[in-house]
């Protein structure tokens, strides 16, 4: 198999091993056991990149959590016993993952795409489909046989999904609305099914971690750039001689008015359809998520700094955006479905964003990676791993339900953030003095 | 549900030749009464680089022009507005294709081609257009009943039920006031959407005349429909309900004319103005403020012949999702 794809700055080697071994990749190598003494490092940990990596899971030692389930049971609970199935956005997914945007770039199209598809269909697990899968690869009826299509990867997502789990949550950004992604998949007899299952979702996205403030951006060759001239900017960076441009998607203007509107109208045209909304990590991101669970979005995602598998400015990714931890703490999700993003692989990190007050946590370039891996298994044996992982924190928390994690199970926060802040009240009044 | 049969059956039926000679009177009583009015009949245009957005959960279907992607008209509400740049008073008798939602295949009340008569009125405030709808409306049912009694007897129309509707003025009842009926009758109905398919079957089937719906929640429909200023969130548009269950037959609005408002509410839509250049550049150069409506055509005649379903009131009809000749 010809390994295309590569993450600098993720822990690929460590996703690929995953891919491969399963859970059995969360345990020190096996070969070493009996020889080699393990312990913590006298040095920090060197991987640790943001606040989600540096933030400790610290398990109390009195736990009457763990007795309730031990009475519930009629013997000592077990990791095994820590239950991770969730309700995610109006879909029930058997583990509190969802598959994040794959978008219009080569990486995400054909091959890998369909592969990550299938197999997030057949654990069930909620996907998202990206932006410009449209514009660029079409949507896959009358002819247009491109594998890419947006109409393959749903059906290759629906082909062994179990029944009751699950869901497709497809974007529409600014450019997708041109080509009116979401009527056409509403009026498409592929997602019936999804959405008389009530497993349909429409995304509306405002932005991504990698880029905030930014529009999609691709590389295109400058042929297949023209036919796109006048729907997204092309820009001949590499120079006037390439046979390749930079093509970038307009980020979309919103305002407090228009995030509400937007959603309202995507409620008014689409009923049967669940809302989700997604949103850079940017300074009012906790306004925002307000905004979008008041005018009735049924999720929030939200993209840390972190997140990302697309193309994006070198200085984009190292200055740009409020990390992870920052917009949960911000946030404070409370009982509204949030769902968070950024260097997703494993299950410490999505244990501290659940314990944020995540509902679930989206896998990117990890899912990428599995599927790179293994088409037919990379993806489900690193879920496996994760599900492990995830099990064996939990119940060391003393929990057993994935919703109990919270703020008391970790360590290392601001002070300010040690205690979870009251609930905000709803927004229910616009300002509208911010119409011109 | 019950579907078209095939073409031959279906022309050489007499309930189908019945609903359109009735189709054909309720098409010259219209045009008579509005050119009687002083209104310029206009023929409508079928394709543009964009069409109305506003119909809700449909797909536009792209047409290759030349290279450039253009729309089969889903309304042509962007030209009415346009057009009274050169005349106060037009209408059209337009066909429009939306590719609409599966589930409403089964409503008795969609077609994916159907035809409306577009009413546009410079100058006309929400009364006015209202006045002029309900003559209209009145005088295509009176001299129906006139002209065509031995047809609506072969279709076994009541027309002791369809003459109440020229009884008294047509009511009229806010959209949330309609929801907080809706509500009472135990029907789950959104106060930010527009009244779904359901709901105004529940609505029409209470009603014996046909009545309207007004100020709509500012999401719920098209850009164009003008905000009240005095309802800040509510729009200056109405629905027309059909009594004895048969629902919407017509939706009209006074019209935003204004460009800095008008551009704000495409990006409530969630599109890029941009593709709206050639209406945006007239809206900015100024065009008339104005108000108008569509009364869907095949609707109009399903309620006046008395029809199950609206299909039967078209020589070739495509019910959503359905492929047909």
């Amino acid at each position: 198999m010809t390994r295309k794809l590569t993450a600098a700055g993720f822990p690929e080697d460590l996703v690929r091993a995953r891919a491969r071994s399963g859970p059995a990749a969360a345990m020190p190598d096996l070969r070493e056991y009996g020889l080699a003494m393990f312990g913590a490092s006298d040095t920090p940990d060197p991987g640790a990149r943001d606040m989600l990596d540096t933030l400790r899971l610290v398990p109390p030692v009195l736990m009457p959590r763990r007795l309730e389930r031990l009475i519930d049971l009629g013997r000592e609970p077990l990791y095994t016993d820590v239950a991770l199935d969730t309700e995610i956005g109006g879909f029930s997914s058997p583990l509190p993952f969802i598959i994040s945007a794959l978008g219009s770039t080569n990486l995400a199209g054909g091959r890998i795409g369909n592969a990550v598809a299938r197999q997030a269909g057949r654990r069930g697990i909620p996907m998202v489909i990206g932006e410009n899968v449209v514009p660029s690869a079409g949507y896959g009826r009358l002819g247009e046989a491109d594998h890419r299509s947006l109409r393959n990867r749903i059906r290759a997502y629906c082909a062994e999904l179990p029944d009751g789990w699950g869901g497709i949550a497809v974007q529409q950004s600014t450019e997708d609305a041109d080509a009116e992604v979401w009527n056409l998949v509403y009026s498409d007899p592929t997602a019936l099914a999804l959405i008389e299952s009530g497993r349909l979702a429409f995304e509306l996205k405002l932005g991504q971690g990698a880029k905030p403030g930014l529009g999609g951006m691709s590389v295109v060759e400058t042929a297949d750039g023209t036919a796109a001239v006048g729907q997204f900017t092309l820009d001949p960076v590499f120079g006037p001689d390439a046979s390749r441009v930079l093509r970038s998607a307009t980020p979309g203007t919103f305002t407090q008015e228009i995030l509400h509107h937007q959603i309202v109208l995507m409620r008014n045209n689409f009923p049967q359809a669940r809302v989700w909304v997604k949103l850079p990590p940017g300074r009012d991101i906790a306004a925002a998520a307000g905004i979008a669970w008041a005018a009735g979005a049924d999720a929030v995602t939200v993209d840390g700094a972190e997140a990302g598998t697309g193309w994006a400015p070198l200085s984009f990714m190292n200055h740009v955006g409020l990390p992870l931890a920052e917009c949960l703490l911000r946030i404070a999700p409370h009982d509204t479905c949030c769902i968070a993003s950024g260097r997703m692989w494993e299950g410490t990190r999505a244990v501290k964003a659940l314990a944020l007050g995540a509902r679930a946590v989206g896998l990117g370039r990890a899912a990428f990676l599995a599927a790179d891996e293994d088409p037919e298994q990379g993806l489900l044996k690193l879920l496996d791993c994760c599900a492990f992982e995830m099990q064996l924190l939990i119940s060391a928390l003393g929990k057993y339900v994935v919703a109990e994690v919270g703020r008391e199970d970790l360590w290392g926060l601001p002070p300010a953030a040690t205690e979870p802040p009251p609930t905000p009240p709803p927004i229910t009044i616009i300002d509208s003095k911010e119409i011109p | 549900m019950i579907l078209p049969p095939d073409p031959r059956t279906h022309l050489a039926s007499s309930t189908t030749r019945a609903a359109l000679r009735l189709q054909r009177r309720i098409l010259d009583s219209v045009r008579a009464h509005l050119t009687g009015l002083g209104f310029t009949e206009l023929l409508p245009p079928i394709i543009g680089p964009v069409t109305d957005p506003g119909a809700r959960g449909a797909k536009q279907v792209d047409v290759d022009y030349y290279g450039h992607r253009y729309k089969l008209m889903t309304s042509a509400i962007l030209y009415k507005q346009a057009a009274l740049l050169g005349f106060d008073k037009i209408f059209f008798i337009a066909p429009n294709i939306r590719l609409e939602p599966l589930e409403t295949a089964a409503t008795s009340r969609h077609l994916a081609e159907f035809h409306q008569i577009d009413v546009e009125v410079a100058g006309a405030s929400r009364d006015d257009i209202l006045e002029l709808l309900e003559g209209l409306v009145s005088r295509v049912i009176e001299r129906t009943l006139e002209a065509e009694a031995a047809t609506l007897d072969e279709l076994g129309r009541d027309t002791a039920a369809l003459g109440k509707a020229l009884l008294s003025p047509f009511g009229r009842r806010t959209h949330s006031d309609a929801v907080d009926r809706l509500r009472q009758l135990g029907h789950e109905q959104s106060a930010d959407a527009e009244i779904d398919w359901q709901g105004e079957v529940l609505l029409a089937a209470e009603a014996e005349q046909p009545f309207l719906i007004t100020d709509y929640p500012k999401g719920s429909r098209g850009f164009y429909d003008r905000e009240s200023k005095q309802l800040p969130g509510f729009l200056r548009n109405f629905d027309l309900i059909a009594p004895e269950g048969y629902g919407e037959l017509c939706s009209g609005s006074e019209r935003e004319n204004d460009y800095g408002k008008i551009v704000t509410r495409i990006r409530e839509t969630g599109e890029n103005p941009a593709k709206y250049e050639w209406y945006l550049k007239a809206v900015r150069e100024g065009i008339p403020a104005s108000a108008g409506f569509g009364i869907g055509l095949e609707r109009l005649t399903r309620y006046i012949a008395g029809l199950d379903s609206v299909w039967q009131a078209s020589a070739y009809p495509k019910v959503p999702g359905v492929p047909s000749p």
